[in-house]
């Protein structure tokens, strides 16, 4: 394998010098089939490999990387010499790597029949997904029907100089529908999903209608009078404010002062007791799990906040030890990029309420997220829509601005759904809570 | 090299009936910088080579490596899976272009050492420091892309760019509340776009008024009138009518604009360009992904929608002079209809008149990010920073302010558009794929939904 023997060669040639280091590799794959108006017009198959080296010295990190796995001893050691004078250049924050625990062992990660598909195979199934779009539209030419499949294999690697090595191939299926329906006002609709399993692709019809439903519904929709109060949100509106609040459980966002919490914090209650949010990256057949991170520390379960109180934070090596804890396996990357903090797949604890028989305002998607402040935690996202339901009627409505503090939004949650929806590795209930329509 | 897999792709085209291909290969060096306080938590030197290549027969084929030595794989799958979509029945061809262009500024970036980089960025970290300022960022960004294009008409085009911006931020803390402020600056060229930087000014500025922040008020929220300034302006037309602008939403019937060329839709005064061409801005280019050159595109004109921003594809099936807007993010990538740098060109009032003109409105200050659904037009940005105006002074500063309603509806509420038109505001625009751009104009007063708490 010349995988293996350019790692192997690169390890033999910083084994010789006094540094520590670790190497992530990745070889991978990926093909993709961009629909526009029902017809696949763009298809594509790339191929990407490369490593990247971290060397530690004197205290100090330097990162570089390669391009591809087949290099020749003068290309190992230029990259080996530009991690190190990174490293004496710099001052990064730098604790060491880690050291070798067990890996869990995670179920569903990888799917060989994504790995072998064939370019004609893959393009089959993206057919059938495009067959589906132009049954399901049938005469009906006021909609105009748009997506994309793909499919992707990598294999991740790592190996380092505290004995840690790890090598695990993981697929990935991911779909998405989109529906724009004219007819004097317009409309559209988007849905998607992403899985680990081929399984995923008799899901596209599903994400086809839920598109075109929403079409219909976003062209009904106008913008309704603002109020104050109790209004249910669905899992997409969930999990803006989830990942915005969750940037404040960042570890380098606590360490740098960016968050509203410090590890004094831990044990605190800070949000609503019906809310718990925990990070998993173990689940199996999930879109965010892994059995070891980007430093190879193994993937773990971790309660964030139970029943409001805070719990744990998201943690690197790293910025584990600059806080005086430990990793929670959170470090996220590729072959091209340090390890950074990210989340794996994130639950939102279900409740016991039936919400189905809600009768008032639905918030069921918003944009926007990205202007909010996550430290002061201060929203204001644009309804892409939603719903009043009144007397069993639902009326759809969208252009209003939903805008509260997700501090006080998820802290005062006063009923949580009993059932689970995902999106992608994003699970959650519907909840109900206060915020401002605007 | 080349040469052979220019002779591996015309055999492989004849064999497959592909009628159209190019092959684009590409040296990235990049080097960037993050200081966070005194820590620094990102330096790191790069040296990327890869192949894309993407064939047309009645639909796109593309395939990608950055192994070299997967070349003509790539090639190959390419071509064959351009028989496999069914896309648009022909594309725009023209003539064959044989050039080569050099961006690399007065002074080389690959010529200044990695430690002046650093050094610089922790000088402007250090710069940010102030009162109630606990958190400073600084950093650096810089990419050398070395090209090479080649297509099946003959073309060559050989070019080296370089790109280069500094970001500066502070985040003020105080009784539990926060203020936060940033300003980029950066273009197309090489160390002296930094070395112009007047640092100490503006890393007391943006502490300044992170500070101030900290005592502003949330937004009144409601329709109102409102001035943007430069930056603003910027980001609105950027993401409101840009977005709605680019021929592939168009020919997908996703853009408002579609059908719409000729059709009035903003005020008279209005007019909205995206220039590739501008000199040294971040979003310029000499020729896009597909080897056409970058053309100035008159988006809005006298308030009359004009022209699209397309490529290849979109010219020919919209019955469009191609104005080369087919951009890519790296070689790894598809082109796609992207903008350059866009803008609001100069209207007739001085700034100071605009002000006058309100009674009771807001001025609101700089880009915070936005989002924009083409189909619908509705939008929202944040703003850095915003005042209550009255009778044409600034009275109560404001955070946290966001702006949404209806493109079109804004657009002809347009009542002043300024002289003092500022493009010098680079950063990246996002759509599925990242490239440089810059964006700006004037001050301009309208009429929008503001929220707040």
């Amino acid at each position: 394998m010349i995988r293996m023997e350019a790692v192997e060669r690169l390890a033999g040639i910083l084994d010789k010098r006094n540094v520590e280091w670790e190497i992530y590799w990745e070889e991978g794959k990926s093909a993709s089939f961009r629909i526009e108006r029902e017809r696949i017009e763009r298809a594509q198959w790339k191929f990407y490999s490369g490593m990247g080296l971290r060397v530690g010295l004197n205290g100090r990190v330097g990162f570089s990387y390669v391009t591809g796995l087949d290099h020749d001893e003068k290309s190992l050691f230029e990259l080996v010499k530009r991690a190190e004078k990174l490293a004496r250049i710099g001052s990064r924050p730098f604790r060491g790597f880690p050291t070798r625990e067990k890996f869990p062992r995670v179920r569903g990660l990888y799917d060989k029949s994504i790995d072998d598909l064939d370019f004609d195979e893959a393009h089959s199934l993206a057919g059938e997904f495009v067959e589906r779009m132009r049954e399901m539209k049938g005469e009906r030419g006021e909609y105009t029907l748009a997506g994309a499949m793909s499919f992707g294999t990598v294999r991740a690697g790592i190996v380092n100089s505290n004995g840690i090595e790890g090598e695990e191939p993981r697929t990935g299926l991911a779909i998405w529908a989109y529906a724009v329906k004219k007819n004097g006002r317009s409309g559209s609709g988007y849905a998607s999903q992403s899985y680990t399993t081929l399984e995923g692709v008799h899901e596209g019809e599903e994400l086809i209608r839920r598109a075109m439903n929403e079409a219909d519904s976003s062209q009904r929709a106008e913008k309704i009078e603002g109020f104050s109060g109790e209004v249910l949100l669905e899992p997409q509106v969930v999990e803006a404010l989830v990942y915005l609040f969750l940037e404040n459980l960042y570890g380098d966002s606590v360490y740098y002062s960016r968050s509203r919490f410090s590890v004094g914090d831990l044990g605190k209650s800070v949000l609503s007791e019906n809310v718990s949010i925990i990070d998993d990256p173990t689940l199996g057949f999930s879109p965010g799990s892994y059995s070891f991170d980007g430093e190879g520390v193994p993937g773990r379960r971790k309660v964030l906040i139970s029943r409001g109180e805070l719990r744990s934070f998201l943690l690197d090596h790293t910025y584990g030890k600059l806080l005086g804890l430990d990793s929670t396996g959170n470090a996220l990357r590729d072959f091209r990029s340090i390890p950074r903090i990210g989340t794996g797949n994130v639950l939102v604890g279900r409740g016991s309420e039936n919400l189905g028989e809600w009768s008032g305002v639905v918030v069921s998607k918003v944009f926007g997220e990205h202007t909010a402040n996550p430290v002061t935690g201060d929203f204001s996202l644009t309804v892409e829509l939603g719903y009043v339901v009144e007397n069993g009627e639902v009326t759809p409505f969208s252009g209003n601005m939903v805008s509260g503090n997700v501090f006080e939004a998820l802290g005062s949650v006063s009923r949580v759904g009993k059932e689970l929806e995902r999106r992608g590795s994003f699970y959650s209930p519907r909840i109900v809570t206060e915020v401002r329509l605007v | 090299m080349e040469d052979n897999l220019f002779e591996i792709a015309e055999r492989t085209a004849d064999k497959l009936g592909v009628g159209y291909f190019e092959i684009r290969i590409s040296k990235a060096k990049t080097t960037s910088v993050l200081i966070q306080n005194d820590q620094l938590d990102e330096l790191s030197n790069n040296v990327e080579m890869g192949i894309g290549v993407r064939a047309f027969k009645k639909g796109w084929g593309f395939s990608s490596a950055n192994d070299l030595s997967k070349a003509e794989e790539v090639i190959k799958t390419a071509m064959k899976m351009a028989g496999l979509s069914r896309g648009p029945e022909k594309i725009y061809l023209g003539d064959p272009v044989r050039d080569s262009v050099s961006i690399l500024g007065e002074k080389r970036l690959d010529d200044v050492d990695i430690s002046e980089k650093l050094e610089v960025t922790g000088k402007a970290a250090e710069l940010l420091r102030g009162e109630n300022v606990k958190n400073r960022i600084a950093s650096y960004g810089e990419s050398i892309i070395e090209t090479l294009y080649l297509n099946s008409l003959g073309s060559e085009i050989r070019t080296v760019t370089s790109r280069v911006r500094l970001r500066i931020a502070s985040t003020a803390f105080e009784g539990g509340k926060t203020g936060e402020y940033w300003k980029s600056f950066g273009g197309t060229g090489g160390w002296e776009l930094i070395e112009r930087i007047e640092l100490e000014r503006w890393a007391d500025f943006v502490s300044r008024k992170a500070r101030e922040l900290l005592r502003a008020k949330a937004p009144p929220s409601g329709k109102f009138e409102v001035i943007m300034d430069p930056e603003l302006t910027g980001v609105f037309i950027h993401e409101a009518v840009g977005h709605a602008a680019e021929a592939d939403a168009v020919k997908n019937g996703e853009s408002i604009f579609a059908g719409r060329l000729g059709e009035k839709i903003g005020a008279e005064e209005l007019n909205v360009v995206d220039d590739p061409t501008l000199p040294g801005k971040f979003g310029s280019y000499a020729y896009d992904d597909e080897g056409l050159p970058g053309k100035r595109v008159e988006i809005i004109k006298n308030g009359v929608l004009n022209e699209y921003l397309n490529d290849r594809e979109t010219s020919t099936l919209l019955n469009l002079i191609p104005n080369g807007h087919g951009r890519a993010q790296s070689y790894a990538h598809q082109p796609l209809v992207r903008m350059s740098n866009t803008f609001v060109e100069a209207g007739t009032w001085e700034p100071e008149e605009i002000f006058e003109e309100v009674k009771y409105g807001l001025y609101m200050i700089g880009d915070k990010g936005g989002e924009v659904d083409v189909a619908t037009g509705t939008f929202t940005f944040g703003a850095k920073e915003g005042y209550i105006v009255e009778n044409g002074e600034l009275k109560v500063h404001l955070r946290d302010v966001s702006l949404s309603g209806n493109l079109v509806e804004v657009l002809r509420s347009i009542k002043a558009i300024g002289r003092d038109v500022k493009i010098h505001f680079p950063g990246y625009c996002g759509k599925g794929q990242w490239v440089p751009v810059d964006d700006g104009g004037p001050h301009v007063l309208t009429e929008a939904l503001v929220g707040g708490r």
